[in-house]
């Protein structure tokens, strides 16, 4: 877990992205298992769209390891109305942003990668502070997706 | 009629006293190409950023009531002139053509003719 001090400094970085980049309608930091660590998403149910984006990390991870593109860097998605990006930040945290159509991509790419990156500090440097809780029988499985088996195949 | 490497090239070194040159897709903000630039001078990083120009221009002007088009943008800095030339030719709405040029270097003038040439050669 993330100690509160650092979940107001990520809550701050999201703020801050918020008021830079105009056209982002929502912000969210939450951890690889889908769980939100700090949100600013007006109107949106944060924790629904936490677990949906560890969902989608899940497959673009095995996506980018089946074709041999190296380790998550983001992730976007566009809808009719908008855009869902999503990038990696450090080693167990992702941040998603809600955009609307009009949005500046470029912009969008280069305040996501940056604000990625520095919520990627702040979250893996308060884990290592922290004590690492005995893993007891409710502790989350580890995830597998390092060594991904082999693709699912569909019965033909 | 020369493709996008080919046109950002000919601008590259053609056009006396240019440091960097991009085509950018303004709907997006995201670059089609770059050529020149540098460490110091991140060519995706003015894409994003022009586009907020060259949209804000476009914002004013219609809540201004003015119906015309831009043909260029100049930006004059200290140092360097930032030169916008938004493409026109047939079905290449939403992009324009970004000049970085040194202006100890440049001339201005032979600058925007030979922009103006290389953007009316330029097919996507």
């Amino acid at each position: 877990m993330v100690p509160e001090a650092e979940v107001q400094d990520v809550l701050a970085e999201l703020q801050r992205l918020r008021a830079r980049v105009p056209l982002l309608s929502g912000a969210l930091a939450a951890s690889t298992d889908g769980l939100v660590l700090a949100h600013d998403t007006p109107g949106v149910e944060a924790e629904g769209v936490a677990a949906l984006t560890a969902a989608a990390l899940g497959v673009s991870i095995r996506m980018t390891d089946a074709t041999g593109r190296g380790g998550f860097r983001e992730l976007l998605v566009r809808g009719e109305t908008g855009y869902i990006a999503t990038y990696a930040a450090g080693s167990s945290a992702v941040l998603t942003l809600l955009a609307e159509d009009r949005i500046n991509v470029g912009r969008l790419h280069l305040e996501g990668r940056r604000s990625g990156s520095r919520i990627g500090e702040l979250v893996d440097a308060a884990l290592e502070r922290a004590p690492q809780p005995a893993p007891g029988p409710r502790a989350p499985v580890p995830r597998t997706a390092h060594q991904p088996g082999p693709l699912p195949h569909r019965p033909t | 009629m020369a493709n996008t490497e080919a046109s950002l090239k000919e601008a590259m070194s053609s056009i006396e006293g240019t440091t960097g040159v991009a085509l950018v897709d303004y709907t997006s903000g995201m670059a089609l190409g770059t050529l020149g630039g540098g460490k110091d001078f991140n060519l995706e990083v003015a894409a994003a950023g022009n586009t907020d120009v060259v949209r804000a221009k476009l914002r004013t002007m219609e809540h201004l009531g003015i119906k015309d088009e831009i043909e260029d943008i100049l930006i004059t800095l200290g140092t360097q002139y930032h030169l916008i030339r938004l493409l026109k030719t047939r079905g290449n709405n939403g992009l324009f053509l970004y000049l970085v040029l040194d202006s100890g270097r440049a001339n201005l003038a032979m600058a925007r003719h030979q922009l103006k040439k290389i953007e009316a050669d330029l097919e996507i």
